[in-house]
């Protein structure tokens, strides 16, 4: 074909243009700032052409075609605002005005009322504009002040909807909908998710999920990208409802997950009032999943947040001041040996906290007994898990991958961009093949599900390793699935070049895990695919490199290694003794009694206190009944400055976008002071930056602060983690007594100790964390209700739940999440179920 | 044509769905068990739409000796009859014929005027057998094509035959596959559309039911000169006969190699299947077909890009109408000037309408391009029932319009019948005489299309529905002087202003309507009167006592008792009471009830 030119001549409203060719008239006026009303036009949705409102008027076309779908030819004449267009452009707002509650737009008193607004009512019906959450952020506000509508010649009509507000985070009013499709294009064919149609005809047409289903019972993820494209306000945040416009935004890092998607904070009146996705190419591609995306501002912003330090006096808790708090740290860590010292700091903490704690604990304590926590998450698969973990590839490799294995996954809510990415893979044509006992959207989409019962998905791995492994006449386990649809599967594994494997947190908390992460290993060294765990705590991997564990020093190094414990000595100027006594998060008495406990962004365990003091530093006081000693307020990450790590080994910015709240202080301006106050040199870094520079100096990949290198770094770990062996158990499995199977997993989407189901409402409607889950048939026949507490006893403890039905699980497997430190065993675990009369 | 007497007789049931809903499988059933029972020398047929809907059941009669003749109104008991007196004895029941070689029916003329190609086969053959179809040149368009012409032959071959689309606008449909041709890529699809969503219209399911494999036999034929590989028929679900019938014909054609792969030996390849629709109007606009055939709502998009060049999953796709498809078969074996030569300079051939409302013989009717609309209601019509005045005739349905008495005299072609206001549509043509309320007719189909809409576009969503609201303020008498300005603004910023045809039409039978009849809208507004006597808040319903001999009928039915009178006196009835059902009218034998409007009049008939 011969060569095309690339721009078109285009005479738009008298003056002449060259476009691009391709583009609409709508990005031609765009381009040249000509202004075209629209509605139901998106940047980033396909065109529509819906609304109208864009038609101009082209020489030689019969009717108006709309600017927004017609594309620019060489030669159109095209105006934009003649009165013929614009008398029907006024003509539409009119009959939109005349379904809207629209009184405001086109009252005389517009402008003078606001002041005389005494109470905003929190009713379910808009009864105007300044009565609507959308108010002043208004698409349609805004285009009808543009065209300047005066008056309405028709009777206006009340939809008389009913306002859906059953589901959590967004509320759905109707009443306010032009149906202009943007949400429903979003849901289709941004995030694939399909949750969102058009139902109905005529005058009823609606959007909305099919049968008249809640967005619960339909899938729905929760995003908020429906939310976020939605001119009026129909869809709208709960959280957010009277917030208004947001006055600044500030781009920072997710801290709910290791995938570390780019966020961009609204802020007003120095509150995080939101958070909408920001575009990373690299990471989430301008999507979020329902944490990031509904639940940051009722967590940083909850009313109980610690604004001052205050310490136990008496049986009760009264406010001291900073420097009465440092100092009192300060006395009570100097009467420490280097073994009567604990540090625990939650690797949601930056990069930067953690440098700090480790090296608060390695030099001002002269101890070697600081840890993260996030180990317990793991628990004995943890060597396992970081052996994937150095293999971890970058996520666009999806977008490559012509073949995706999914273990232990689920995309519904947390990493919902993962999902996003896995159906985007679907549709160029990759094969998704997803292991996982429970039914959920993504097992419902992929290619293949296979459904082992909990802790089989080893014997499926082990299938498929042995058979690209060229033992083909391996025979396959019992599952879902034929033995002839496993080969075919394995055959195709085997066939494609360039599989990644993505890891979930779902497979990890077996007694077999250990073993099944070994397999999958083994296998993705078959293939030579490439692994991706997604590991569930945001800078998981920060902690790693930055040397919080007792096995572990800066860099990846062994604690052992005494090569780097010389030149840690010479940068530090210190003199340093490790201890390797066991001692680790899950093992706390392994040493000598601890004299100070010093938890940073960690829960507090709720038996006995675990040291004579208790130093606990976070955001919110503790949920448990133990009172801490002293307590230090933190600034969350919205409030500070610094780097996480992400899954891929992605180093990433986190901005301060607003102050933290009362006197609260990042952690590691706080473990500064005191180390100062002990009279402990090096710790007089003024801003993230300069200790940044000194992390540089010690680890690969943190060269620039503020422009941290785009590419992922990888990840080397020397030596082994000690596993904890308390807790562990192998359960002897007796079907006729212990009919049921438990699979109890350490919560998940949890904030510096925090459950997010216990600080977000809609969090706790989604994630439905300490509530023990049911197939439904199994649940009636033991003839219990939604919500009936339930007592669940295994050989080696008995537990109350309240119970939820869930037809995701398979019958005859009970599940729940529970705090990482109160968990009672692996899983699964067999256990007899009853109703609890208590 | 006169059997043989070596022949048997032989009898066809006409099994359209029309026959049917008349009673035809009970009189083909009884037929069957007496020949089965009596071992009677009778070869029993049945066949497709004959035409004559208002006289079904049809039955043909083929009796060796006899003139072959069509019976009409045969029920189970006219059938004994015709057997005993026609098939044994000789004797052709005169009354009762229909249509008949040599026997003068008060029919003929609904026959004479009409020139059949679409429905070249409907009614005279069996639909679900293949031996009918090839015994009349079936698959022998096919044949040719394949074996003597190029593609471009054949596009040149429909090109100058000048048939155009019959599903609505009319484009042409030799540029239309030429169009699909020059598309880049090699799949390509051909889809029929028989969607068929005008209320009241039937032609192109009795084509589909009474002679299936013409549509299949032209789209094969526009398969192969467009370059495709398969084709969908889009027919909705509530057409079950055609469904089982165009099932039925590509079974058949497939096992006779008339469909699959090498196509009579030859490299041409092609497969059809069906899509059934779920019966939305919008579904027939050829993008939101398309969406609905690809499994998503049926929802119109912008065009361009056409679906030539991008259609079906994103492949170049020919759309046509099922009458369209119908007239290739017919083109290709009687060459593009014998077709040209019927019709006019810009319309060629014929068309089939579909005769409905206050006509004395509806049915359907396929008549040359040209013929005047008086020739098709009064000469093929028979005129307006119970001879009442005609008023005027809506044609194309919810998208067309009403064309009054004094322009009957046009000819019924594309461009004449668009000047009017009206369009050709896909054939309805529904007859209103005196008593039919315009401003009523407008309302009802906007109504239909404001149901109808996908509600995508604004002006077609809420637009159409502010205009029936307007509407329907003044059939209740309470327009005011500003509606018809209003009125005329909005139809035409929803004209000018929607996405697909369904809003650019929309308003046709309200601007039509005001423009021929605004003076009934003016009575309706400033009279608060129908002049139709029709709108129920305008009219009242009185004695006339000089004709009422007190029979007390009418205030037997009275369902609210309005009526008051002694038997052998004059009754009254209270206008309070009234609700103007009208089922005193309706029962009075004595013509003493009349309809007056507006209702203001009630009182001075009181004093
Ligand atoms: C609202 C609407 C409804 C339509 N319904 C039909 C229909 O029922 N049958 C049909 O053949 N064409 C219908 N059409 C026309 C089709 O879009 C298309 O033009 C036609 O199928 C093309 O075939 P033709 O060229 O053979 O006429 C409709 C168009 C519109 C705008
Ligand atoms: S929140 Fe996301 S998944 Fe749910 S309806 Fe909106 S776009 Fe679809
Ligand atoms: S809910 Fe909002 S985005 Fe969706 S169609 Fe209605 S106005 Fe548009
Ligand atoms: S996927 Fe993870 S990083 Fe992204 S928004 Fe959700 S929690 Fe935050
Ligand atoms: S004109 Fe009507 S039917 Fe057509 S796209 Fe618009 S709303 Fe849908
Ligand atoms: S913006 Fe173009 S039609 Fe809505």
């Amino acid at each position: 074909m011969r060569e095309k030119d690339a721009t078109v001549t285009v005479i738009i409203d008298n003056q002449s243009y060259r476009v691009p060719r391709g583009y609409t008239i709508l990005q031609a006026a765009e381009r040249f700032d000509i202004y075209i009303p629209t509605l139901c036009s998106h940047k980033d949705l396909s065109p529509f052409g819906g609304c109208r409102l864009c038609i101009v008027e082209v020489e030689g076309m019969r009717n108006f075609p709309t600017a927004c779908t017609t594309p620019v030819e060489e030669g159109m004449i095209i105006r934009t605002h003649t009165a013929q267009v614009q008398s029907v452009r006024k003509e539409i707002l009119q009959l939109f005005l005349s379904e809207h509650t629209s009184s405001c737009l086109i009252c005389d008193e517009r402008e003078e009322c606001k002041r005389y607004l005494g109470t905003i009512r929190k009713a379910g019906v808009t009864t105007g504009c300044r009565y609507c959450p959308k108010d002043g952020q208004c698409e349609l506000q805004e285009v009808v002040e543009k065209l300047g509508i005066q008056e309405i010649e028709y009777p206006i009509y009340y939809r008389n909807l009913r306002v859906e507000k059953e589901d959590p985070f967004y509320d759905r009013d109707y009443n306010l909908c032009i149906l202009c499709g943007r949400c429903v294009r979003m849901c289709q064919e941004v995030r694939l998710a399909n949750v969102l149609a058009f139902k109905q005809r005529g005058r009823n047409t609606i959007v909305g999920p099919a049968y008249a289903r809640t967005h619960l019972e339909s899938g729905c993820e929760f995003c908020g990208a429906c939310v976020s494209v939605c001119p009026t306000g129909t869809l709208y945040e709960k959280a957010r409802k009277w917030e208004g416009v947001a006055q600044l935004e500030q781009v920072t890092t997710c801290s709910f997950c290791g995938v570390g998607c780019q966020i961009s904070l609204q802020i007003k009146a120095d509150r995080v009032i939101g958070g909408l996705p920001a575009e990373d190419p690299l990471v989430n591609n301008g999507q979020l999943c329902v944490k990031g995306r509904f639940c940051i501002p009722e967590l940083v912003n909850g009313p109980w947040r610690l604004r001052h330090p205050f310490k136990k006096f008496n049986g009760l808790e009264v406010d001291i001041s900073w420097e009465d708090a440092i100092t009192l740290a300060a006395e009570q860590l100097s009467r420490c040996a280097p073994d009567e010292f604990g540090l625990l700091i939650s690797s949601n903490c930056t990069t930067e906290d953690l440098y700090i704690a480790q090296k608060f604990a390695r030099v001002a304590m002269g101890s070697n007994q600081v840890d993260s926590p996030a180990r317990l998450f793991y628990g004995p698969a943890l060597n396992a898990y970081l052996a994937l973990l150095e293999k971890s590839v970058p996520l666009a490799e999806v977008r490559e991958a012509p073949a995706i294995l999914c273990v232990g996954l689920d995309t519904r809510y947390g990493r919902s961009v993962v999902g996003v990415e896995l159906r985007r893979a679907m549709h160029r044509g990759a094969r998704v093949i997803t292991i996982h006992p429970r039914e959920h959207n993504l097992a419902l989409t992929a290619h293949a599900w296979i459904q082992p019962p909990p802790g089989g998905e080893g014997e499926i791995l082990q299938f498929f390793a042995r058979f690209t492994a060229g033992e083909e006449s391996a025979s396959p386990p019992e599952t879902n699935l034929s033995s002839e649809t496993l080969r075919q599967l394995a055959r195709e594994l085997k066939q494609a070049s360039g599989v990644v494997i993505l890891v979930g947190s779902e497979v990890l908390h077996y007694s077999a895990s250990p073993q099944i992460l070994a397999v999958l290993h083994r296998l993705a060294e078959n293939l030579g695919a490439g692994v991706l765990p997604l590991p569930a705590q945001n800078n998981f991997v920060g902690s790693l490199l930055m040397g919080t564990y007792p096995e572990l020093l800066p860099g990846g190094f062994s604690s052992a290694n005494e090569k780097r414990l010389k030149e840690l000595e010479k940068v530090w100027q210190t003199e340093f003794r490790p201890l390797t006594n066991g001692w680790n998060s899950g093992n706390l008495s392994a040493g000598k009694p601890l004299k100070v406990l010093y938890l940073i962004g960690e829960a507090l365990p709720s038996g006995e206190p675990p040291a004579e003091f208790l130093i606990f530093q976070n955001i919110y006081p503790p949920d448990s009944p133990i009172r801490p000693d002293l307590t230090l307020p933190a600034a969350a990450f919205t409030e500070a400055d610094g780097t996480f790590v992400n899954g891929e080994g992605r180093v990433q910015r986190v901005h301060r976008a607003v102050n933290p709240p009362g006197e609260a202080l990042p952690d590691w301006e706080i473990l500064c002071r005191i180390a100062r106050k002990m009279g402990v040199r090096g710790f007089d870094f003024s801003d993230v930056r300069e200790i940044h520079r000194e992390i540089a100096a010690l680890v690969d990949g943190f060269q620039d602060f503020d422009q941290p290198p785009r590419q992922a770094r990888s990840l080397t770990i020397e030596g082994k983690f000690q596993i904890a062996a308390s807790g562990s158990f192998e359960a002897k499995p007796d079907g006729k007594k212990y009919p049921y199977l438990l699979n109890a997993a350490p919560l998940e989407h949890v904030y510096r100790g925090f459950p997010l189901s216990s600080r977000v409402e809609g969090a706790r409607v989604i994630f439905a964390d300490e509530v023990l889950h049911m197939n439904p048939r199994d649940a009636r026949r033991a003839r219990l209700q939604e919500g009936d507490p339930v007592e669940v006893t295994s050989q080696y403890f008995r537990k109350v739940w309240p119970v939820k039905f869930s037809p995701e699980l398979n019958r005859g497997i009970v599940q729940v999440t529970v705090l990482q430190n109160e968990l009672i065993g692996l899983n699964p675990i067999p256990v007899i179920i009853r109703k609890s009369h208590v | 044509m006169v059997s043989s007497p070596s022949e048997k007789t032989k009898i066809v049931v006409g099994m359209a769905s029309c026959g049917i809903a008349a009673g035809a499988g009970d009189v083909y059933n009884a037929l069957k068990e007496k020949i089965e029972k009596e071992n009677l020398p009778i070869v029993l047929e049945k066949t497709g739409c004959i035409g004559a809907c208002y006289r079904e059941p049809l039955v043909e009669v083929q009796t060796p000796g006899l003139p072959t003749v069509i019976y009409g109104d045969v029920s189970v008991k006219r059938l004994e009859m015709i057997l005993e007196k026609h098939v044994k004895n000789g004797e052709v029941l005169a009354n009762w014929v229909v249509k008949g070689e040599g026997i003068h029916t008060s029919e003929d003329a609904l026959f004479e005027k009409q020139v059949r190609i679409v429905l070249r086969n409907a009614g005279e053959i069996d639909p679900e057998r293949i031996e009918d179809y090839l015994s009349r040149q079936g698959y022998q368009a096919i044949r040719k094509v394949l074996l003597n012409m190029k593609p471009e032959d054949v596009i040149n071959e429909i090109r100058n035959s000048g048939l155009r689309g019959r599903g609505g606008a009319g484009f042409p449909t030799g540029l239309k596959w030429q169009f699909a041709r020059q598309s880049p890529g090699k799949e390509k699809y051909i889809i029929c559309n028989g969607d068929e969503g005008d209320p009241g219209a039937f032609m192109d399911r009795s084509v589909m039911e009474g002679d299936p494999r013409s549509v299949l036999e032209g789209m094969l034929i526009a398969g192969y000169a467009i370059g495709a590989q398969e084709g969908f028929i889009y027919v909705r679900a509530e057409y079950p006969l055609a469904v089982k019938r165009l099932q039925i014909a590509i079974e058949q054609a497939r096992e006779r190699g008339f469909l699959g792969k090498r196509i009579l030996g030859t490299n041409f390849s092609f497969d059809i299947s069906l899509k059934l629709g779920a019966g939305a109007f919008v579904c027939g606009e050829e993008t939101a077909l398309i969406a609905s055939i690809e499994g998503k709502r049926g929802m119109p998009r912008l065009r361009p890009p056409f679906p030539a060049v991008k259609g079906l999953w994103g492949k170049p796709t020919n759309i046509n109408n099922v009458e369209t498809f119908a007239n290739v078969p017919w083109i290709i074996l009687n060459g593009a000037k014998k077709f040209a030569a019927l019709g006019t300079e810009k319309s060629k051939g014929t068309k089939v309408f579909a005769l409905a409302g206050k006509i004395k013989r509806g049915g359907m009717v396929e008549v040359p391009m040209g013929i005047s609309l008086r020739e098709v209601i009064f000469d093929i019509g028979g005129g307006i029932a119970n001879d009442r005045e005609f008023k005027a005739v809506q044609l194309g349905g919810p998208s067309g319009g009403c064309v009054p008495a004094n322009l009957l005299d046009t000819p019924v072609d594309y461009e004449s019948l668009n000047q009017t206001g009206a369009i050709m549509g896909s054939g309805g043509m529904v007859v209103m005489d005196d008593r039919t309320c315009m401003v009523d007719v407008a309302r009802f189909f906007l109504n239909f299309t404001q149901e109808e809409s996908c509600g995508k576009c604004t002006f077609c969503r809420l637009g159409t529905k502010r205009m029936l609201e307007i509407l329907e303020r003044i059939t209740r008498g309470e327009g005011k002087p500003e509606d018809l300005d209003k009125l005329e603004k909005l139809a035409y910023n929803i004209k000018k202003g929607s996405l697909c045809g369904l809003g650019q039409t929309a308003p046709n039978p309200v601007l039509t309507t005001l423009k021929y009849f605004r003076d009934e809208y003016e009575a309706h507004i400033f009279e608060k009167r129908c002049p139709a006597k029709s709108c129920r808040d305008l009219i009242g319903y009185r004695v006339i006592p000089e004709n009422c001999t007190g029979c007390t009928l009418c205030a037997r039915v009275c369902p609210v008792n309005a009526i008051s009178g002694e038997r052998k006196q004059v009754h009254y009835i209270n206008p309070e009471i009234c609700t103007r059902c009208g089922a005193c009218y309706e029962v009075c034998n004595f013509d003493a009830i009349e309809v007056f409007s507006p209702v203001e009049l009630a009182e001075t008939v009181d004093e």
